[in-house]
């Protein structure tokens, strides 16, 4: 049975767990490459995970112009081949996810690759392993099915632009796409907190700060 | 490799890269050879410098140019690499900024193309390898190259036999002659041997990573990063064979070892627009980032549609957006916003909102 990354950000809890796991991965040891955010810091302790969405035609590749990011035929996008990319950070602001991200040390980007040492073998990725609220799940659709609710989709929309992915995100029933919308929802401050009422804590301070690509 | 990895072994799609001939490419590559074979005869003074043994390595380098122009041009024609070369120029060539960017130039030169310093950061081993191989390949070619072309040759001295002198585009050098049998004599006739013993050095620390490694196992393809090593390999060592054979096997085997290394080579000539060994040529744009870098944070700076904050210069945001449509993108919005003005650590955020919103779910 084939195996499917099924994202569910609404389940993340903030552990970091995926940090650590990802961090471990051979093909970029060291360093995460999953982004955790807060939604709103001021407000809320909602936390999100997002790891490469592994378009089918992906967007960051597509703008690299040293043809330095790979797609193999079981359609996972690969990280950038290091001989080839020259730095320039197209992907990283490209990306409609916000997913690859640029280091400035070595000039290089680095996204996730879904594990591709583990996966390419029949291992799940790092983080799928250790979320321990199913955020990050990795595993065939019966066990998504008799374990979940929900009804995963791989179709999003972001302005005019449809975008297929490898990896699902769990909806409900009504919906078999998500149209994300930019401005128009913007979030509503929520009067009872100060907006950086939480800024003194910085959970993520552990974590290198993603890079833009501007010059090092 | 393959058998652990079916999947990366096949095609991956390139895209923008036409299956045909790509008219303009012929073209240029035509050009590059045409030019080179002309410069061949010209400093080979009507081909009588020319070595005739040296034939086949001249017309592997002219296809191989052929080959790599042909490359470089179609590469040139995907609208992110024309955009990027575009500006580069541009950006390098601003009036006012031409004697900053001249000495950037010799900077980033020496810092990205020569010590390779962003290696060294990523792991020492890897840089060390990197450089043996590196510094290997540029000796030989500085060696190999004008001997072949027939600009360069040695003739020993008129008034001493034991005295070489080198005759560079048809004109004797008595300044730089040296006694065969000295030091200087035995380094220059061992400059390819030294070329190769850096080249299996650098072999030799990179292939325990290539057999090992999980990350590259489960990424390298033998095309793209196993053939170029492996011809790397057999040039070398088979360079090295006809020093033995010469010296310590009184000639055994040589008529049988230069063929093999011919062969070797020229098959190395033939792959250079291939594979992992095409990155030489196109690192070269790296610099050109710098120049596009350099010029972005000194310009206005673009601030996301959500938070407001900086995160882009404004010209690599506007270039992204007139290139996606180009490559047939549309993340216009209809209010006329785009989601490509929206920074990644909002579009993050966004996706995950957009899911509460999309269940009706509200975040705690
Ligand atoms: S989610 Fe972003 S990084 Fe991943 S494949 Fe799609 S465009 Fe590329
Ligand atoms: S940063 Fe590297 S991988 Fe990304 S678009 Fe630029 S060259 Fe390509």
């Amino acid at each position: 049975m084939e195996l499917q990354f099924f994202v569910d950000p609404i389940r993340c809890i903030g552990c970091k767990a995926c940090l650590q796991g990802c961090s471990e991965c051979a093909t970029h040891r060291g360093r995460s490459m999953i982004h955790l955010e807060y939604m709103d810091r001021g407000t809320s302790t909602q936390t999100v995970p997002m790891v490469c969405m592994h378009c089918e035609n992906p967007t960051c590749a597509q703008v690299c112009p040293a043809d330095a990011i790979k797609r193999t035929e079981d359609g996972v996008v690969q990280s950038s081949l290091k001989e080839r990319c020259i730095g320039c950070a197209n992907c990283v602001n490209a990306c409609p996810f916000g997913v690859p991200r640029y280091y400035p040390e070595f000039d290089q980007m680095l996204k996730c690759d879904m594990c591709y040492d583990r996966t390419s073998v029949g291992l799940k990725p790092m983080c799928a392993t250790v979320c321990p609220s199913d955020a990050l799940f990795f595993g065939t659709r019966e066990e998504f099915e008799t374990r979940r609710s929900g009804r995963p989709v791989n179709e999003f929309r972001f302005g005019a632009q449809i975008v297929r992915t490898r990896v699902f995100m769990v909806l409900d029933e009504a919906h078999d796409r998500l149209d994300v919308q930019d401005v128009a929802l913007a979030d509503t401050p929520d009067p009872r907190f100060e907006p950086d009422t939480y800024d003194s804590v910085d959970p993520f301070s552990h974590v290198e700060p993603p890079s833009n690509g501007g010059p090092a | 490799m393959s058998e652990r990895n079916p999947a990366s072994a096949g095609a991956i799609p390139v895209p923008f890269m036409s299956a045909t001939l790509d008219g303009r490419g012929v073209l240029a590559g035509l050009v590059f050879s045409a030019v080179l074979s002309a410069l061949v005869y010209l400093g080979s003074q009507g081909l009588r410098g020319f070595d005739g043994a040296l034939a086949g390595y001249l017309f592997s380098t002219l296809f191989a140019l052929f080959g790599i122009v042909y490359r470089y041009v179609v590469w040139l024609q995907r609208p992110p690499t024309r955009l990027y070369w575009v500006r580069g120029w541009q950006l390098f060539w601003a009036p006012g900024k031409r004697l900053r960017n001249m000495g950037l130039f010799v900077r980033l030169t020496f810092d990205k193309l020569v010590a390779q310093t962003f290696i060294r950061r990523r792991s020492h081993q890897r840089w060390l390898a990197h450089q043996l191989i590196f510094w290997g390949c540029v000796l030989a070619i500085l060696v190999t190259f004008p001997l072949t072309f027939g600009w360069l040759r040695f003739e020993s001295a008129v008034s001493d036999p034991s005295v070489y002198m080198p005759v560079l585009f048809g004109a004797r050098m008595p300044l730089f002659g040296f006694a065969a049998r000295s030091l200087v004599g035995w380094v220059i006739f061992h400059l390819l041997d030294i070329a190769a013993v850096l080249v299996l050095a650098g072999i030799a620390i990179a292939l325990p990573r290539h057999l090992k490694d999980e990350a590259e196992l489960s990424t390298q393809r033998l095309d793209n990063d196993f053939i170029p090593l492996v011809l790397l390999f057999a040039v070398s060592v088979t360079g090295l064979m006809l020093t033995v054979s010469n010296m310590g096997m009184a000639g055994k085997f040589y008529y049988w070892i230069t063929t093999t290394h011919a062969v070797t080579v020229m098959l190395w000539l033939l792959f250079l627009p291939f594979g992992k060994f095409f990155h030489i040529f196109q690192r070269i744009a790296n610099l050109g980032v710098w120049f596009y870098k350099a010029a972005g944070a000194e310009g206005e700076q673009a601030r996301c549609a959500r938070c407001r904050e900086p995160y882009l210069s404004v010209m690599q945001r506007d270039d992204l957006k007139r290139l996606l449509p180009e490559l047939g993108f549309d993340y216009a919005e209809e209010g006329g916003g785009n989601w490509q003005d929206v920074c990644p650590s909002c579009r993050r955020k966004l996706v995950t909102l957009n899911q509460f919103q999309t269940v009706g779910k509200r975040f705690v």
